[in-house]
């Protein structure tokens, strides 16, 4: 099955195709001011480089984030027309997942982390390897870096963009050792991990499918907190 | 030729298939209004996520309503400029990705060149040359057309649009959301003349509004008399300033008219619902032998059809956007 796999989270486009187990291409391309301008032309190069008409492309897979959220709106929209106006079925993939699922083979534990723009604030999540794909264990993370190290048990790596900044800075709080491996999304992580989805016959209603922001707008987190009190 | 059209730019997420320009066959516009009470106003970035959890419903009810297929669509029109960035982009996304599997032809059109065809569409007799008056919560300008697509902006609003100043002078006297129906709706009947509030720059040269010292003066006499503890009659505020505005949009327009030597003048935008506004502009131009046109009410608000429109004029002319199309959130009308 060939899957077409892109995310837009990371001010960057990454675009990747892969067939089954086998990555036909995994490209990532710069996003200047922002993933709207280039991300057709870049998933059309992409295909055309690796010889594969649209038509060939049996699913799509998309990352949801999070990330930038302009960012993740552009792909989540391209990746929902793209299922809809092609009449192809679409899995949303969270970029944490595709980080982790970049470096299964590295620890028991994996960190993935995305940076929120705010000190050393973090989106993160801890996932270990399962098969040929990875599990997440427990919730998602937001909050300073630091506060990871209290789930190191055990060999484990960070990874994303910023990891090698990142890693000493939970070794420090938590006395563990951690690897680090410095990571943007792949695209090709993201369609392996849809095609796992959909091997399984799972798959997402393109028309519902949301980006993953993890966090609320400052707009309605300030009118939550104003209904509270 | 079928034309889908898409329109993100402020809070409303719409969709619609307009053949030939000309004969709408579905206009779908999915409001925000519950956000906009909930935030009291547009919240870019709310406005922004909702429109991503839309689109796909939107497009995909335009198509049904019609009754046709993507298949059948011959063309994508979508705003890309202005308005608020985030909101624009989830339109030109999906504008894009449609056109490129479907390979169709995609155009980014100006929305208030939208509005303009907005009224072409209503009113397919409306002549050229004429001048237009675009006016909602976002825009307010006056421009001179000589031909279709071509336009010369008389002026524009120095600070907020009159919809704007309906929308806050409303919030200030604690109306219910949207404020401009709001406000028109409790000035029927009532006196326009109960309170005497300033119509700025009503008598200048230039073609330039001003509304946001109408909004504080309305602001402040409330206050002052709510000080001396004398009641306030809403309604009555209402109609005054509503008549204000509606002073200001008339003189200017009509002023605009006779200096181009047209006569026929086009009114669109959302304000462009308001009764008091069309009445008197009706007058008006009856006493002073100009033809006005104003869009069916549908057509007065944001929507999609317009942009179909739009789209379509520029696509007979030649004209393309490339995949490459992006959004520019501040761009003057005119520019390609």
């Amino acid at each position: 099955m060939i899957v077409l796999g892109i995310d837009t989270s990371a001010y960057i486009n990454a675009v990747g195709i892969v067939d089954g187990d086998r990555a036909l291409a995994d490209d990532i391309y710069p996003a200047r001011t922002d993933s709207l301008e280039q991300i057709v032309d870049n998933m059309d190069t992409t295909l055309k480089k690796a010889g594969l008409p649209l038509a060939w492309v049996n699913g799509i897979g998309v990352g949801l984030g999070p990330g930038s959220w302009t960012g993740i709106r552009v792909g989540v929209t391209v990746g929902k027309m793209l299922a809809f106006s092609a009449d192809k079925p679409i899995c949303g993939v969270p970029t944490l997942e595709a980080l982790a699922f970049s470096v299964r083979d590295e620890a028991p534990l994996i960190f993935p982390v995305i940076a929120v723009g705010v000190g050393d604030a973090v989106y993160a999540g801890l996932y270990s390897p399962e098969g040929k794909s990875v599990k997440r264990i427990g919730d998602y993370y937001i909050g300073d870096v630091k506060g990871l190290s209290s789930m190191v048990t055990g060999s484990a790596v960070v990874v994303g963009a910023g990891a090698e900044r990142y890693a000493p800075l939970i070794r420090q709080a938590s006395g563990m050792e951690l690897k680090s491996v410095e990571a943007v999304p792949s695209g090709a992580a993201v369609a392996s991990l849809a095609g796992i989805r959909f091997s399984r016959g799972e798959s997402d209603d393109a028309l519902s499918l949301a980006p993953l922001y993890l966090k609320e707008s400052t707009a309605r987190v300030f009118v939550n907190r104003y209904k509270k009190e | 030729m079928l034309v889908l059209g898409i329109e993100t730019s402020c809070d409303e997420t719409a969709a619609a298939l307009v053949a030939d320009g000309r004969t709408i066959l579905s206009s779908a516009v999915s409001t925000q209004l519950d956000l906009l009470k909930k935030y009291g106003g547009v919240v870019p970035e709310i406005a922004a996520r909702r429109h991503t959890e839309l689109i796909g419903y939107v497009v995909k009810d335009a198509l049904d309503t019609a009754g046709r297929i993507l298949d059948d669509v011959e063309a994508v029109a979508v705003t890309s400029r202005p308005g608020l960035a985030g909101c624009l982009m989830v339109g030109v996304a999906a504008a894009k990705t449609i056109s490129y599997v479907k390979k169709l032809p995609l155009i980014g059109v100006h929305h208030i060149e939208g509005h303009i065809f907005a009224n072409l569409l209503s009113n397919p007799a409306l002549p050229f040359p004429h001048v237009c008056l675009t006016v909602s919560g976002g825009h307010n300008m006056l421009l001179y057309a000589p031909e279709p697509c071509r336009y010369e902006v008389l002026g524009t609003t120095l600070d907020d649009a009159a919809g704007e100043a309906f929308a806050k002078v409303a919030k200030f006297l604690g109306l219910d959301f949207p404020g401009g129906p709001v406000i028109d709706k409790l000035s029927r009947q009532r006196n326009p003349k109960a309170f005497k509030f300033p119509r700025p720059m009503i008598g200048t040269k230039s073609f330039d509004f001003s509304f946001s010292g109408l909004k504080t003066a309305v602001v402040n006499m409330f206050k002052d008399r709510l000080a001396r503890g004398e009641t306030l009659p809403l309604a009555d505020i209402a109609a005054s300033f509503q008549e204000a505005v509606v002073d200001v949009l008339v003189a200017k327009t009509v002023r605009a008219a006779a200096e181009k030597d047209v006569a026929a003048i086009s009114v669109t935008g959302g304000v462009s619902a308001n009764s008091r506004l069309r009445q008197r502009f009706s007058e008006t131009c009856k006493k002073q032998e100009i033809e006005v046109f104003f869009p069916e009410l549908s057509l007065c608000t944001d929507n999609a059809a317009m942009i179909a429109a739009a789209g379509y004029a520029r696509i007979v002319r030649g004209e393309r956007s490339d995949l490459r199309l992006n959004v520019f959130p501040n761009a003057p009308l005119g520019l390609p």
